[in-house]
């Protein structure tokens, strides 16, 4: 299990034409990922989401706040205190293209973790391979077929579960699984986040699942809970059925009205929300962080930062001073 | 009842969108069809020449925007840029002709001819307009040279035609022609690609993947800039996406396209409801949804076809799919029109004939 609390992460721009500035990628985030559970983080290009999954998996260093794996707080740590902490999560990058060592066969990409754990564990050097075919048996794909073959030998699909396979020899407690299907092709997506799905069920491996795709979300995480990022601040949290079929925030609204309507199958929710104006990174602070580009602002907004709070239901959180639901998915168009 | 579809003539739909050219933007012709019969693209490779399009018919009437939907390999890319007659080598187009009102069969046309015909009656916008832009250059720099080689004599009118239409799209026209493309978003320059492509006047126009790598909100914006322009400037609109979803929310027709074929054609909203190829329906079965049992979304097995790995004969989606027969290793299924629809399938062809059968004994 793991709980961050209070999560920042500023960046600092040198100073170019502009003067330096500092982007708050993640402005006091709390989040729990419980044992063997899916939670989901969703937000568009810039929200944070791949800072936070990188946080998350120990590649890189927050600013102030707390993370607890299994009951053991991390920043007293020193970071080779941290490191098995973090080996036992697994980030499953975007690109299966760039992932893997193109100079290297897949066999070799598997065997270098394979046998440092061999080492450490004791185990006889036969192991290593069998554990690997195991490994790409169980991420279904033929250990005959690619064994012996190069990255650039395989589909995209194929690399994909391939790093998938990499990542489960360290027996991983949760994978992070950053828009790790965005470069699929369409119809063997869904076959991978089928995967990440099933080796949560079968080995209780937890996910933690970033995407700017809202319905995959819902797909792999659909009991589990869902946040929505919005310039690094947590702007709604709740289970992801709830969140997606009740949204509250008016960015939420926004980013669930995106979503192309599948006409002839669906017809568009009644009260899509569009937002006002384009993103702009660089506007001051201070009010609400959406405040400028949603519709249904007051002044308020404008002055002050609403924090996340729960209404009626505890689980459904968000931070808005003007929570209202709207009917904004798509509707079947049959029934 | 049943034609074939490899000859010119099918029935165009009057119905739709005949309106809209009463309502086209300044200097506006009348939007062109398109009739590709055919279309044959090989490309050579280590094994010999491969077809990307393997004999490819599609009719595309005047005034309609008609998505192009397919995956990685299905050759999409490659009917789009035929369009232009703009296969690149290794790819050469090795057969068939592309039709296109006012300029005649596209294949045939070189040169001057073909350069002054992109532009000023085909305008493109490529997939990443962040590499189709000259980083060096501002936009409005970049569309003095379009000016120049299309030998536009009023470059006053070019800039205020351009700074109207960024203006049309949201945006500051004279702050974005003075800027460079590092000091644009990604919907910005997107914008201005689509700017680019429009302001000859070229009334049909071809999107490559007009939304990939942009936000959400970004994508539903500028899809809803493409719907718009297409009505007021009277457009014959292509758009080639990977994403059905995006197809769907702005194309009035659509064509799926797999394995260097077209196996199914018609209105969005049929194609969609109700689709009768296979594979169309395994895609469309294989998109997460936001309502609805999301259990019901099933990956569609296997993978698509590269090159190299088209089977030698029969149908091309023949490894994949759940209705295959003996006759599908062998015969490729022709495409076949009824109800304006065109369906290349042995077996929705022989339901079809069971379901007539039964009907009148």
């Amino acid at each position: 299990m793991i709980i961050g609390t209070g999560v920042t992460k500023t960046y600092k721009q040198r100073g170019d034409v502009l003067g330096g500035r500092n982007v708050q990628a993640l402005r006091g985030v709390d989040f729990t990922v419980p044992k063997g559970g899916a939670v989901s983080f969703i937000g568009e290009s810039g929200c944070g989401k791949t800072t936070l999954g990188r946080i998350i998996a120990g590649l890189e260093t927050y600013d102030s706040g707390e993370i607890v794996i299994d009951g053991t707080p991390m920043t007293p740590l020193s970071p080779r205190r941290r490191r098995p902490y973090f080996r036992r999560i697994q980030l499953i990058h975007q690109d299966p293209y760039s992932a893997l060592n193109p100079t290297r066969t897949i066999h070799q990409t598997l065997r270098a973790p394979l046998s440092l754990r061999a080492s450490k564990t004791g185990r006889p050097a036969s192991w290593i391979d069998e554990r690997a075919e195991e490994l790409l048996s169980l991420v279904g794909i033929d250990p005959g077929y690619v064994l012996g073959r190069y990255p650039h030998q395989l589909s995209g699909g194929m690399r994909q579960r391939v790093v998938i396979a990499r990542a489960l020899t360290v027996d991983p407690d949760m994978l992070v699984a950053d828009e790790s299907v965005s470069m699929i092709d369409v119809s063997m997506r869904l076959s991978i986040l089928a995967l990440l799905k099933d080796l949560r069920e079968r080995l209780g491996v937890s996910v933690l699942f970033i995407t700017h795709d809202i319905a995959t979300a819902r797909y792999i995480g659909g009991e589990g809970e869902l946040y929505v990022l919005y310039r690094g601040q947590v702007v709604e949290r709740g289970l992801t059925e709830t969140v997606i079929s009740a949204p509250v925030h008016p960015y939420t609204q926004s980013l669930l009205s995106a979503i192309p309507v599948l006409h002839g199958l669906e017809r568009p929710g009644p009260e899509r929300v569009v937002p006002t104006e384009a993103l702009d990174e660089r506007q001051a602070d201070g009010g609400c962080l959406f405040a400028r580009r949603c519709p249904f602002r007051t002044k308020r907004c404008e002055a002050e930062l609403p924090i996340l709070t729960a209404g009626t239901d505890p689980a459904h959180q968000y931070a808005c001073f003007h929570p209202q639901r709207r009917d904004v998915i798509p509707v079947e168009a049959v029934a | 009842m049943i034609t074939i579809s490899h000859r010119a003539g099918e029935t165009p739909r009057p119905d739709s969108h005949s309106a809209s050219g009463l309502i086209a933007g300044p200097g506006a012709t009348t939007a062109p069809g398109v009739r590709v019969r055919d279309l044959t693209v090989v490309y050579k490779t280590p094994l010999g020449e491969l077809p990307a399009l393997g004999g490819v018919s599609l009719t595309i009437d005047p005034g309609t925007i008609t998505g192009i939907v397919g995956e990685s390999g299905s050759g999409k890319s490659t009917l789009a840029l035929s369009l232009l007659n703009a296969v690149q080598p290794p790819g050469r187009i090795a057969g068939g002709s592309v039709e296109i009102d006012g300029l005649g069969n596209v294949v045939d046309l070189h040169g001057d001819r073909l350069r002054q015909a992109r532009g000023r009656h085909l305008g493109y916008v490529f997939q990443a307009a962040q590499n189709s832009l000259n980083p060096l250059k501002t936009v409005g720099k970049q569309l003095l040279d379009l000016g120049r080689s299309h030998g536009v004599e009023d470059r006053r009118a070019l800039v205020r035609d351009a700074k109207s239409l960024l203006e049309r799209m949201g945006l500051d026209g004279a702050r974005v022609l003075d800027s460079h493309q590092h000091e644009l978003s990604g919907g910005m320059r997107q914008r201005v690609g689509i700017m680019l492509a429009l302001v000859l006047n070229a009334q049909l126009v071809i999107l490559d993947e007009p939304t990939t790598a942009l936000d959400m909100i970004t994508q539903a914006t500028i899809l809803r800039i493409i719907r718009e322009v297409h009505k007021e400037r009277g457009l014959t609109t292509l758009m080639v996406t990977h994403d059905i979803g995006v197809a769907a929310e702005v194309t009035d027709r659509l064509a799926v396209m797999y394995g260097g074929r077209v196996v199914e054609h018609g209105p969005t909203m049929e194609v969609l409801g109700a689709p009768s190829h296979p594979y169309t329906q395994g895609l469309i079965r294989a998109i997460p949804r936001l309502s609805g049992d999301i259990e019901q979304a099933r990956a569609l097995p296997g993978r698509p076809p590269t090159l190299g790995t088209l089977p030698a004969s029969g149908c091309v989606f023949q490894e994949r799919c759940p209705l295959r027969m003996d006759i599908c290793a062998t015969v490729e299924p022709p495409p076949v029109i009824e109800d304006g629809r065109t369906v290349a399938c042995h077996a929705v062809e022989r339901s079809r004939h069971t379901a007539q059968r039964e009907e009148h004994p």
